[in-house]
């Protein structure tokens, strides 16, 4: 396999900060990223267990988070952690997993410390990750975002809520102790990402990458759209870079057309609900440097839209399955074939690219796409589209080679803070020859059946492979 | 109906395109600023981004070649008005720079005041450049001091001089620096810096703007100063290079298994046993066979990254077939090489793009093989020996031959070693379709050396005879 990521060792990666600090919106980006890259890491969130010991509704002692807490307080602290870590050393251990993002407060000093002894003794480094903020509005907005839906806050003002949430959790953690230990690996960062600060011990590959991840890695909404480009006039193939056909060029103005149509719809809508009246963000458009996708944008930038041609958004590389049949290449390679049923994301054919080799080559863009403020719209391939909606939206590797992006339909992928929704836009009036997926595609055998895929049916958003509750409890995290 | 708005008004977030950046570097003298300042500008016009350094002791010199310690002592008025109009032409040098259309400028100086920094920002804000600001801070003495006897000594300022000497006045100059050295701290939040402590121990990141910043700053996190070698071969010969035919994933030749059979010898050579080694190759055949013998303690990965370019439509023909069936890709491909990309294929910066990802690896690990291709190894060696555009591409790369680099303060230091079996010449003249043909007197011959003329071209001929004798044993 390429990359060095699987040679990295285990690694948890240690929240610290108290509630409303946006550990989980960063834990779960941060799980996302890595999990795309290939790196097998899950989220273990300290609250998860704690409602699971003490049962849903039950709220946790008022001295649970003290330092002199009571014995009952200690020994069911003691007891939720002990079942937490069990679990993330079997992952890690048993499960092959590489990164466990642990998602819990850690407020103490003394407490990280001996948790980072304890994981070493396991095997396993430990990077601490601060989410510390200072900024009054900062707060209030994530209290308000995810926090005050509990039944607790029912009417109230959301501005009161948040107050009130905020005010709780000060009593509730009297004593933080934000990080400055100089013996252990950490990484701070202060107000959501206006500055970070780290402490390298012994950083290793990963850390740095997930500051450099950290350091792109924006609140603000904006949305992206994906588009599949128009089709060509010669023979399609990998290797002929065929310009499009007149056909094509039908498609790319009646899909920029829908686009800017559904924008306004959107703006106006939005207007009529009492959003603001602020013009529309500027749409930016990529594409890969093939002549489909660039010919395919020219509409858009005939109007003015800037367009940018990215070389790491060609598309997979088919290598010698190019223009072969499915029975041809089961015939040529029946060895290869059962490999690559076996999995298909990283499989890779002779000369081809898997699809993990496409996301490692596309991980520059993810992150400038994390970086990008303005809307944006992605005209690609249909292989790109997969691993980038496969980004965006958490899909399980695995799933990823068989998502279906026909020509039809434009997806909207729209930003939230655990997990982000998908749209699809459909396309009036395009000749249905021009709507099924690419021929030049490699004929990737289609997963088992009862195998779940992400894709509910076409037409439809997907659905995350692990869905994340939305509504958490007001101080249900630790 | 909404138009993308032109130059930075849109008021939320900047297109890339459009950033102009101003790289301030901040600390005391024998930091290793200037190392950090020549290594990034290497790095960002290896990727096409045109970078440049300003270095204001250089300005100074025009006027006061070979100053004293005391000419650094902020009470000496003569001297401090000397330095501040050696920074006021370097930065108007640098605004004009910009205006020309120039991506990333780095200041290369000690900047050591917050009122320094201050005029610096207004200099620029007024013109629209985003200002970056890097502090190098390091307390550790035995670090500075070989610092000082490395780099300082060798600098123009002492030219001629006694070491110990210039050691010792260098350190007067370092006190006088330090009386008015002021940190970026608090009152300095509204910057974006990124400030480095102790060689990378402690690193704060304030206020990144966009994504080309923060590319900057990931490279810069990246570096380190551990000494360190990266060594380069070419697979050995293929079946492919006897027939003149580019690209393919073909088996090794008779006389390319002999090479795979002689490089653990060769590398032991060069590495010495007891350093670890991590070897990296392509995803294809050829390198994976070359690099088989390898001992089994180094580290073996496989990077689909390292493969070679992609010729598309011309994959495994000779150059003589593509003049026939692609003559205006051919003659396109010859005018601009760097530019020119495969029908279906990719072109020498579509390569540099991807490899982009394994110059931050390489940055960041000590000591490494990588076993790859002609084209990438050309892309590889002219980021680290600074290789223009033009004449990358067209740089003579010889089979069966191993390449040390070893990145030093001012620039790269390389040594190579012949395994001393012959191989066909897989170089190709402008506008030629031979299957086979020599470099010609005037080509860049990687790994010829750097340190004299005549050393280089004395490699060539002995490169020469053993291509010959090459092409006849086939």
């Amino acid at each position: 396999m390429s990359g060095r990521l699987f040679h990295s060792g285990k690694i948890a990666i240690v929240l610290v900060g108290p509630p409303a600090r946006g550990k989980t919106h960063i834990s779960v980006s941060l799980s996302r990223y890595l999990q795309w890259l290939g790196v097998k890491t899950r989220v273990f969130h300290l609250g998860d267990y704690r409602r699971a010991t003490m049962g849903g509704d039950m709220d946790v002692p008022d001295d649970y988070f003290f330092i002199n807490a009571s014995a009952a307080s200690v020994m069911l602290r003691q007891k939720i952690l002990k079942k937490c870590r069990e679990d993330i050393y079997g992952w890690l251990n048993h499960e092959n997993g590489q990164v466990a993002i642990y998602d819990a407060v850690n407020p103490l000093s003394g407490g990280r410390r001996s948790l980072a002894k304890e994981f070493a003794k396991h095997d396993v480094q430990t990077l601490f990750l601060e989410s510390y903020v200072t900024e009054e509005n900062i707060l209030r907005e994530n209290a308000r975002n995810v926090k005050i839906s509990s039944p607790d806050f029912i009417g109230m003002d959301p501005d009161e809520a948040a107050k009130l949430y905020l005010r709780r959790i000060d009593v509730k953690i009297p004593l933080f102790e934000t990080m400055d230990e100089p013996d252990l690996n950490y990484v701070k960062m202060i107000n959501a990402g206006e500055r970070i600060q780290y402490n390298n011990v012994s950083f290793g590959y990963l850390s740095h990458r997930i500051v450099f991840y950290l350091m792109n890695l924006h609140i603000k909404s904006r949305q992206t759209f994906f588009a599949r480009a128009g089709t060509s006039s010669q023979e399609d193939s990998y290797k002929m870079d065929a310009p499009l056909s007149s056909d094509g060029e039908t498609y790319a103005q009646k899909m920029s057309e829908t686009l800017l149509q559904h924008r306004e719809a959107e703006r106006a809508a939005s207007i009529s609900k009492g959003g603001s009246d602020a013009p529309l963000k500027p749409l930016t458009v990529w594409t890969s440097t093939r002549k489909r996708t660039v010919e395919t944008a020219e509409y858009l930038k005939g109007k003015g839209y800037k367009v940018r041609q990215r070389s790491q958004m060609s598309q997979l590389n088919p290598g010698v399955c190019e223009k072969l049949s499915e029975r041809s290449i089961r015939r040529m390679y029946p060895e290869e074939v059962e490999k690559h049923e076996k999995d298909p994301y990283h499989h890779r054919y002779p000369r081809a690219e898997s699809y993990h080799d496409l996301a490692v080559r596309l991980e520059p863009i993810i992150l400038e796409l994390e970086r990008e403020q303005n809307d944006l719209l992605i005209i690609a391939h249909e292989s790109v589209l997969r691993v980038l909606y496969g980004y965006l939206m958490a899909c399980d590797a695995m799933h990823i080679p068989s998502l279906k992006f026909p020509r039809n339909e434009i997806i909207e992928i729209i930003p939230a803070s655990y997990q982000n929704e998908a749209k699809r836009v459909h396309i009036q009036g395009l000749a249905p020859e021009m709507i099924p997926g690419s021929p030049e595609d490699i004929r990737i055998p289609v997963p088992p059946s009862g195998t779940l895929s992400p894709m509910s049916g076409l037409g439809t958003p997907a659905e995350p492979a692990n869905p994340i509750p939305k509504t958490v409890h007001p101080l249900s995290k630790d | 109906m909404e138009l993308a708005r032109p130059h930075k008004t849109n008021g939320l977030g900047v297109q890339v395109e459009d950033t102009q950046i101003c790289v301030v570097m901040v600390g005391l003298p024998a930091r290793g600023k200037s190392l950090i300042a020549q290594k990034a500008q290497r790095y960002l016009k290896w990727l096409s981004i045109d970078a440049q350094v300003f270095n204001v002791g250089t300005y100074r010199r025009t006027d006061n070649p070979q100053p004293t310690a005391d000419f650094f002592d902020t009470s000496n008025a003569e001297g401090e008005r000397m330095r501040r109009a050696a920074a006021e032409a370097a930065v108007a040098d640098m605004l004009k720079w910009f205006r020309q259309g120039g991506i990333i400028a780095i200041l290369d100086a000690t900047n050591s005041t917050k009122e320094r920094r201050r005029w610096i920002k207004q200099c620029c804000d007024a013109k629209g450049i985003e200002t970056l600001f890097v502090e190098s801070k390091c307390d550790d003495e035995d670090l500075i001091m070989s610092n000082i006897l490395e780099v300082k000594t060798t600098s123009p300022d002492y030219k001629g001089l006694d070491p110990e000497k210039a050691a010792a006045d260098f350190r007067d100059r370092i006190r006088n620096y330090e009386k008015v050295y002021q940190t970026i701290d608090e009152d300095e939040n509204d910057l974006t810096y990124l400030k480095i402590m102790n060689v990378g121990k402690q690193v704060i990141i304030n206020r990144i703007q966009d994504y080309l910043q923060s590319r900057v700053v990931y490279y810069l996190m990246n570096l380190h100063i551990k000494p360190r070698s990266i060594w380069l071969s070419r697979h050995g010969e293929s079946e492919f290079n006897l027939h003149g035919q580019i690209g393919g994933d073909a088996n090794l030749s008779a006389r390319g298994e002999l090479y795979a059979e002689k490089l653990p010898a060769l590398v032991r050579e060069s590495v010495g046993d007891d350093r670890p080694l991590t070897v990296w190759t392509s995803t294809l055949k050829r390198t994976i066979a070359t690099a088989r013998y390898l001992p089994g303690e180094y580290n073996q990965l496989q990077w689909k990254a390292l493969d070679e370019l992609d010729s598309g439509v011309c994959d495994c023909m000779t150059y003589s077939e593509i003049a026939e069936q692609y003559p205006e890709d051919f003659a396109a491909r010859d005018e601009d090489k760097y530019n020119y990309r495969y029908r279906g294929g990719e072109s020498y910066r579509d390569v540099v793009i991807r490899l982009e990802p394994i110059i931050m690896e390489l940055e960041r690990s000590e000591n490494i093989l990588i076993v790859t291709h002609q084209a990438v190894l050309r892309c590889i060696y002219a980021y680290f020996m600074k290789k223009t555009q033009e004449e990358s591409p067209w740089m003579a790369v010889p089979l069966h031959t191993l390449i040390k680099l070893t990145p030093r303060a001012y620039g790269t230091e390389e040594k190579r070693y012949d395994a001393q079996i012959p191989a066909v010449s897989t170089w190709r003249g402008k506008g030629s379709v031979a299957k086979h043909e020599d470099p010609i007197e005037t080509t860049e011959m990687l790994g010829g050396g750097k340190d004299g003329k005549t050393d280089v071209s004395k490699e060539k001929k002995e490169e020469g005879e053993v291509a010959v004798e090459g092409v006849e044993g086939h």
